[in-house]
């Protein structure tokens, strides 16, 4: 047994010493991840004389070839695979940079309870509004399957699936948002994106080589400047951002952080002229927007609106949200949207959502 | 912690490496592995270790009780008591919102309910087969299957062993606990049928479960409506080898993993897609779950020994609770209530005594046939328990009529199709060949092997690791 173990051991440290660093890399910062960095990293170093890796390189770069993946977190593997031989690959896409008054408006001290839809563009003539779904597991669990299968059937609409479970802006080492969203869009030019993102980033992360542990003045400053690149990248081209607010969570600590991050983005996202947070709470959280699991209708129907985590919204609590969405995207409001006629454009309210659905609360 | 992850295999290396230095000292050997097994559950969440600590103690105090006792009427109300802790704890934690919501509809059909909060806890993992682990060490105390005193010590790791912990497969009190008697001897350990067992576990899981789920299945269940016939049709087929492969792939590791520390698991899957009638599969799918159910429920209730109608109504009942124990859903419940008709129609048939009938089913087109029809049958009951509501599950039956092109078939998908539901009838001869062979390799090429599979199956398996199926149960 135990030279079976040296066998095996020894392979996976001379082959995978890269994907043991990039494992190091992806875990959660604290002590574990700096020695396991510290370690890995050396070895890599030991091991790149070998010249193993490109072995790893050349076989994800052939599998993207034969297309056995159409993950486009894989097609960007494999081209930061051929990025490691510079000589072979085109330059790197430059990003592209936040303006500098959006870095310095004051964090708002709470968001607001009610939020409105803008005005929307008007659509092309003679092609149909281009929807980016784009975020992490709160889009990918409840709120795309209901968009996606609400608009199945209309020729109006083209959706196009940008999200990605376990990912977020506070660890681009773990999925690079700013690499991986491109990617995700392929040709397409997205008029209007919705993003639901931020669940994950209730973390810290290394910035430049130092530990930036959450909350802190300098991880916010940093997460807003992701944050406001990744608004300039996803608004690239026009498109119109609808930024959905994280809702109350379960769990109380978690929902403390995840409030932080609602504030932080909220902040950001309103300084930034085509994009707009809409707050989810006041439809599917309680009478105060605290977090709420069911919800009953006037017909008697008792709906679970949360999964079962706590956390993301069930198909039942996407249903709540979803209509509003669809009344905002059927609007034919002509002008576009500026600072100042934002708030101006009225959606279905709450309220008259509920009284639409037949729900009591 | 999932299996296909860096921090698994870390983990086993060193819980490996240690349970091998200590088995010369089998009562330290047991204490390690029971603390290995509660780090293994705390990694996903220290919250609920409490409660699988609960559980295993009232389990092994319960079990005590009854072992020390003698009056038949006093074991029967311990047994009682502890099989209604171990089920209060189960209904609580995964029945309380289903319950609500049902109560609070019927409630609807009279009048509005009260719109008061409802506060329901969060489903820790693995409850469904820490719990089924627990009852069956009382009901094996209780039957006097177990020979020899239940050390607490042994309650507590045979309830929470690592490798079966949190999707099983689910094992009986009666063969485990005795294997915790005697001392391990390493040399008898079949290392290579456990290395072969990993490794097809990851290849099943990692490749062929995960590529059908991402690129095939998943996205026609979530939509309905945006395909046509031969998508869904295939989405039907691959979500049959997904499932398949997903869930036997995960017992594949655990038992391989097991045999690696020295114990042996039972044989949780046997080629089920080619089983001829639903009894057979039911022999031969979930096998631990399907003899659980037959053991600790089905014959209590009365079995076959009643009259046909009553064997019906307890093949149902055994059934539709077998699919209540999957998920607290409804369509979890059509997908039992099918599996105990399709049982019930199958015990009517076999009863049939025509002559004519009785030559037909011993030919070798009939054997193929009844393989096709149960295959369908099966791929029936999943559309139910995959889709997420009734709905759906609909729609995806009607999609089944729809003209259209199939869009998500491409190469990569129809290979792994075809290796997910063909596999099923490679010969028995291939897996002990490979193992032959691999007996007569050098040790260390042997690990060189593993390692060689290894990074084969991480670089053709889809980015991310998906969550087991059967991790939600």
């Amino acid at each position: 047994m135990a030279a079976v173990f040296c066998g095996f051991i020894a392979v996976i440290l001379v082959v995978e010493s890269r994907g043991l660093q990039v494992w190091a890399e992806r875990l959660e910062v604290g002590p574990l991840r700096t020695v396991a960095l510290r370690v890995t990293s050396s070895w890599r170093r030991a091991m790149q004389p070998l010249g193993l890796e490109s072995f790893r390189e050349t076989a994800i770069t052939d599998l993207a070839r034969v297309r056995w993946s159409d993950d486009a977190a894989q097609t960007a593997e494999s081209e930061t695979a051929e990025a490691a031989h510079p000589a072979q690959t085109p330059l790197q896409p430059v990003l592209p940079q936040p303006p500098a008054a959006d870095l310095k408006a004051p964090l708002v001290a709470s968001v607001p309870r009610s939020t409105r839809l803008p005005a929307i563009n008007a659509p092309t003539p003679g092609r149909p509004r281009v929807i980016a779904l784009t975020g992490d597991s709160m889009m990918t669990v409840g709120l795309s399957a209901v968009l996606l299968r609400e608009t199945a059937n209309r020729q109006d609409l083209h959706v196009v699936k940008a999200y990605r479970s376990g990912t977020g802006l506070a660890r681009p080492e773990v999925f690079d948002w700013m690499r991986q969203y491109p990617a995700m869009l392929a040709s397409e030019h997205p008029d209007i994106v919705i993003v639901a993102l931020g669940a994950n980033d209730g973390q810290g992360f290394v910035e430049n080589g130092e530990v930036l542990a959450f909350g802190t003045d300098k991880w916010i400053e940093v997460y807003r400047r992701r944050l406001a690149s990744f608004l300039e990248l996803i608004s690239a081209g026009g498109a119109q951002v609808i930024w959905i607010g994280l809702p109350p969570m379960k769990m109380e600590n978690y929902n403390r952080r995840m409030e932080e991050i609602n504030r932080i983005v909220y902040t950001v996202v309103n300084g930034h002229p085509k994009a707009t947070w809409w707050n989810p709470a006041p439809y599917i959280g309680d009478e105060m927007g605290a977090f709420r699991e069911f919800l009953t209708t006037s017909d008697g129907r008792t709906l679970r609106i949360r999964a079962s985590d706590g956390i993301h919204i069930s198909d039942e609590g996407a249903s709540l949200l979803i209509p509003v969405l669809l009344h905002w995207l059927d609007q034919q409001t002509p002008s576009p949207v500026t600072p100042t006629n934002r708030a101006a454009a009225a959606v279905i309210t709450p309220s008259a959502l509920n009284a639409r659905r037949g729900i009591s609360r | 912690m999932l299996f296909p992850t860096v921090e698994f295999a870390l983990f086993f290396v060193v819980a490996l490496a240690v349970a091998w230095e200590l088995y010369r000292f089998p009562e330290w050997h047991k204490r390690f592995l029971l603390v290995a097994s509660y780090v293994f559950y705390g990694f996903w969440n220290w919250l609920y270790v409490p409660l699988l600590l609960v559980i295993s103690l009232i389990a092994g105090w319960v079990a005590q009780r009854i072992e020390r006792t003698e009056d038949e009427a006093l074991r029967k109300r311990w047994l009682i008591r502890g099989i209604a802790a171990c089920l209060a704890a189960l209904v609580y934690y995964k029945y309380t919102g289903f319950i609500l919501t049902t109560a609070f509809g019927i409630w609807g059909i009279f009048g509005v309910p009260p719109a008061a909060p409802i506060a329901i806890p969060l489903l820790p993992i693995g409850v469904s087969f820490f719990v089924f682990h627990a009852i069956s060490l009382l009901m094996d105390v209780y039957r006097r299957k177990l020979r020899g005193p239940v050390h607490m010590e042994d309650a507590l790791l045979y309830v929470a062993f690592f490798p079966q912990l949190i999707a099983g497969p689910i094992l009986r009190a009666s063969s485990f606990l005795p294997q915790l008697r005697v001392m391990r001897n390493p040399e008898t350990i079949r290392v290579n049928r456990g290395l072969m067992l990993i490794v097809a576990g990851l290849f099943k899981k990692v490749i062929i479960s995960n590529m059908l789920a991402t690129r095939l299945v998943d996205p026609v269940f979530l939509v309905p409506q945006s395909y046509a016939r031969w998508d869904t049709l295939l989405a039907v087929y691959g979500y049959a080898a997904q499932i398949y492969c997903d869930f036997s792939g995960y017992t594949d590791i655990a038992i391989g993993c097991a045999l690696l520390l020295g114990y042996r698991f039972p044989r949780n899957f046997n080629s089920p897609y080619t089983a001829t009638d639903p009894q057979d599969f039911w022999k031969r799918w979930h096998i631990s779950l399907s003899s659980w159910l037959r053991d600790y429920l089905y014959i209590p209730l009365g079995g076959s020994r009643g009259t046909p109608r009553r064997t019906m109504i307890n093949l149902m009942i055994t059934m539709l609770l077998g699919g209540l124990w999957h998920g607290a859903a409804w369509t979890f419940v059509i997908w039992g209530g099918l599996q105990g008709a399709y049982l019930a129609i199958h015990r009517l048939w076999a009863s049939t005594k025509s002559e004519t009938i009785q030559n037909l089913r011993e030919t070798e087109g009939w054997t193929w046939i009844s393989r096709i029809l149960m295959f369908h049958a099966v791929c029936f009951g999943w559309i139910f328990f995959r889709a997420p509501t009734f709905e759906i599950a609909f729609s995806i039956l009607r999609n089944l009529s729809v003209a259209g092109a199939a869009t998500l078939l491409t190469g990569p998908v129809l290979l792994v199709l075809v290796l997910g539901l063909a596999g099923q009838y490679q010969p028995r001869r291939w897996r002990k060949g490979i193992e032959g062979e691999l007996a007569r390799w050098p040790a260390f090429a042997r690990g060189a092997a593993l390692a060689a599979a290894v990074i084969g199956i991480e670089l053709l398996g889809p980015s991310g690791v998906a969550p087991f199926i059967y991790f939600q149960f």
